[in-house]
């Protein structure tokens, strides 16, 4: 980050008041600390109205040996410049409770859910939040908290969970979940329909809850890397990426440039086969199973392609702290071009014949519209709020890796707002869909721009012990949008906290309203063209 | 009339489709690449001497605790557990063999531990098996084998795999097995995942309401022993401490192969 904008940013702070304690860490993290939690609300309306900056997520931290108190880190991020902005509060013991951020960011309501399930500290305002993650968990257990261990043997007692009841004349429920009748992941939805119309939906997750953050805390750091694979299956590299980034910040540590372009190609192979899967799936929501066996045969081929490559049909083993495992030579990289090459030509085509068949058009649009100014509030990302006008491409607002070399003349979104003027990204299913197919493009063309891999080293182990205590953020860009990794490192090269939000976390509320008017039978496919992770989301 | 026809394919793009996607992957479905991490034994070289050091040296770089030394001088090697990160390869090329072969699905749990196995050698491609497998459901299931597919808790890799097997490329259908919607049309529950305490009562109930002869595959290293999420405070640590289990089928994630291997297994039990 350039010393302008940090001027920029600290002469913006010192308008809202002098003396703010600030600082600047890993290069484009802005640091603020906050004595005094009463003013936090105040000044997250100053930062969200004067600097245009949008809640990320929430970091809790329990600090009760080092500082006797409970830290709390409010994670901003601008959708301009490259700059993460952290707020951070410290929350005594005497009164278990923080201020409640929704009137600001009513994307806050979802992390202070999982804060009162993980640490048992609530808000101010809210203090009968829903269970988020833990289902019948017992009472006053919180397993992020130090004192509890992650391998506690504990009796679940069944508990109930209240939906939100919605009545009136000819108003019915429809529970479906958690096993559901394809082949996907665990979740509740719980419908309210009037005739075949969706008047409210109620999501409940936290069934594939692992305990991912907190078994981090007793493994080693490449031990780690293998469990950030784990987080969701098919955004390994992207987590793992994120992951390795952190710590490699943390150490200030720079990989050398083939590591990074060796990263970004599997990370491009990766968001393709996924795209391929996913449009497959909203065809077969649809029941136009002709192109969606072909896109599946694509997607087929992506993954033998992977597997030849790496080892791995879905490219897990990549990434690791320092660089990569998985070297790669120019003579498989012009491979990988001539098999792009091949499978692009088929997708043109089909995708030609799927555009001129109008009743698969006339199925995609107007289904499942979201609401520009909701993708807003709620702080969606990915293609999720691309399909909506709002372009929040992490390669390109905060260059990692080896993107930061790469120009972004031609973005997937270049011509986002002309197509939101001429109401064709209207964030209904089509858009998500030609979302997508932009996005495919585009990793091709990314590839296609990588014709000489630098000739290096392709790993540069970790020399010393990292210090303890201090932290990094780790970021990158899955095929569902910014995932970010907090971590926190403790004594001996341990983990203190491990924080992540995949992409998955911070879009699942968009579902809740993406439904609302839509009739029932639209509800797959109109989850499938969001198509987000169940596990990614429970950790 | 032009309209009418706009819509539809010209023979021409099929058969230009066939020659670079449908051909080249059916010839190609059964190589699989020879750097696939599919199947992990015990094989050691001729001059190999087993040692305190390299056997606790081995046994420190497995992330799932797979691999386990014990003083007199031997190794085991738990396949259920394994991750397949290729690690212990790389620390003891001479001892860990990890080949592209997917045979390892076992009908016991104990049978996927190894202390210097033998290797039995295995030729059958994907097409094979699934003729055995034809011929087996053509005799005991007339003609149709149903399966429900069960996440309990997986990263959604089992997922993908899984899902493979319905591309037109594996297409399990040509041998009679089809995916059904519920459990109470199925015969065989394939479950992923190192079951999440949130998934038990689910998977119980699921269990339950599957009609009788039923059998259970636990698919992937989470399944078959909870993985590298292991037994903790959210997992119960493998499956089979919630319903029994009649095939393991370890991999992470196991390939579409290893997936009708490890299901024409569970038929033959019958």
């Amino acid at each position: 980050m350039s010393i302008e904008i940090i001027q920029k940013y600290f002469s913006k702070l010192d308008q809202f008041r002098h003396g703010l304690k600030k600082y600047v860490k890993n290069n484009n993290e802005i640091h603020v600390e906050l004595d005094d939690s009463f003013q936090l609300i105040e000044f997250c309306e100053f930062l969200k109205s004067e600097i245009y900056l949008k809640l990320l997520t929430i970091i809790y931290c329990d600090e009760r040996k080092t500082n006797h108190t409970f830290s709390i880190r409010y994670l901003l991020g601008s959708d301009i410049d490259d700059v993460f902005l952290f707020v951070i509060v410290s929350i005594d013991k005497k009164h278990a409770y923080f201020p409640s951020l929704s009137d600001v960011f009513p994307s806050s309501t979802k992390y202070e859910r999982e804060i009162n399930d993980m640490f048992g500290i609530q808000s101010q305002e809210n203090s009968n939040l829903k269970p988020l993650i833990l289902h019948d968990f017992p009472e006053n257990l919180f397993p992020l908290r130090k004192d509890f261990d992650a391998n506690t043997k504990l009796n679940y007692t069944p508990k109930k969970f209240e939906f939100t009841p919605v009545t009136g004349d000819g108003v019915c429920e429809i529970p479906v979940g958690p096993i559901h009748a394809g082949i996907i992941e665990p979740g509740h939805f719980r419908f309210s329909v009037l005739g075949e119309r969706i008047v409210n939906l109620e999501t409940r997750f936290g069934y594939t809850h692992k305990g991912t953050e907190k078994i981090a805390e007793n493994m080693s750091l490449d031990d780690a890397v293998f469990l950030s694979e784990r987080i969701s299956g098919d955004e390994c590299v992207a987590n793992s990426m994120a992951f390795c980034q952190a710590i490699e910040k943390i150490a200030q540590l720079e990989i050398s440039e083939k590591a990074k372009q060796i990263r970004l190609v599997f990370a491009e192979l990766e968001r393709i086969y996924n795209h391929f899967g996913t449009l497959a799936g909203i065809l077969t929501d649809i029941g136009f199973s002709y192109d969606a066996s072909r896109l599946n045969i694509l997607k087929e081929y992506m993954m033998q392609l992977n597997e030849k490559l790496s080892g791995s049909r879905i490219l897990f083993g990549i990434n690791q702290i320092g660089g990569v495992k998985i070297d790669m030579s120019n003579e498989s990289l012009s491979e990988i071009h001539s098999v792009l090459n091949h499978i692009f030509q088929n997708f043109e085509k089909i995708l030609k014949h799927i555009q001129s068949n109008s009743s698969v058009m006339d199925r995609l649009r107007n289904t499942g519209i979201i609401n520009k100014k909701t993708v807003r509030d709620l702080g969606i990302v990915g293609i999720s709020s691309i399909c909506a006008g709002i372009d929040t491409d992490t390669r390109k607002i905060h260059p990692y890796g080896y993107y930061s070399s790469i120009k972004f003349e031609q973005t997937p979104t270049e011509n986002m707002e002309q197509q939101v003027k001429l109401q064709k990204q209207i964030g209904d299913v089509l858009s998500r869909f030609l979302s997508r197919v932009d996005e495919l493009r585009y990793s091709k063309k990314l590839i296609d721009s990588m014709c000489n891999l630098d000739d290096d080293e392709i790993c540069i182990p970790l020399k010393s012990e990292l210090p303890p205590f201090s932290s990094g953020l780790g970021y990158a860009e899955s095929h569902r949008g910014e995932t970010l990794h907090w971590v926190m490192m403790g004594e001996n090269n341990s983990i203190f906290r491990y924080k992540i939000r995949t992409a998955s976390f911070a879009n699942w509320p968009i579902i809740e309203h993406a439904v609302l008017n839509n009739i029932v039978p639209d509800f797959p496919v109109i989850n499938k063209s969001f198509d987000f992770s169940y596990s990614g989301n429970d950790l | 009339m032009n309209k009418n026809n706009q819509n539809k394919i010209k023979k021409s793009d099929v058969s230009s489709w066939d020659t670079v996607t449908i051909r080249e992957l059916l010839k190609s479905h059964n190589g699989i690449s020879e750097k696939f991490r599919g199947k992990i034994t015990l094989e050691p070289d001729k001059d190999f001497k087993l040692t305190d050091k390299i056997g606790k040296n081995l046994e420190n770089t497995c992330p799932t605790n797979a691999i386990s030394y014990k003083n007199n001088d031997s190794v085991s090697l738990d396949v259920g557990k394994c991750i397949f990160c290729g690690n212990c390869q790389e620390e003891l090329p001479e001892l860990i063999k990890i080949s592209s072969s997917f045979d390892s699905a076992k009908k016991k749990k104990i049978d996927l531990v190894q202390t210097f196995s033998e290797s039995i050698p295995f030729g059958k491609t994907f097409d094979d098996i699934g003729k055995d497998l034809k011929n087996k459901i053509d005799k005991t299931f007339g003609r149709s084998l149903a399966i429900r597919e069960i996440d309990a808790g997986s990263c959604n890799g089992c997922e993908i795999e899984i899902s493979a097997l319905n591309n037109p490329i594996y297409d399990i259908e040509q041998f009679g097995i089809h995916f059904v919607a519920s459990p109470r049309h199925a015969d065989i529950l394939l479950v992923t995942g190192p079951a999440s305490k949130n998934m038990e009562k689910a998977l119980k109930i699921a269990y339950d309401s599957t009609p009788e002869p039923k059998m259970v595959i636990a698919v992937g290293a989470c399944a078959c022993s909870g993985g590298i999420f292991g037994q903790n405070y959210a997992t119960t640590g493998g499956i089979d401490g919630i319903v029994p289990v009649d095939v393991f089928i370890p991999g992470c994630p196991p390939r579409p192969q290893a997936l009708i291997y490890g299901i024409l297994l569970a038929i033959n039990k019958i």
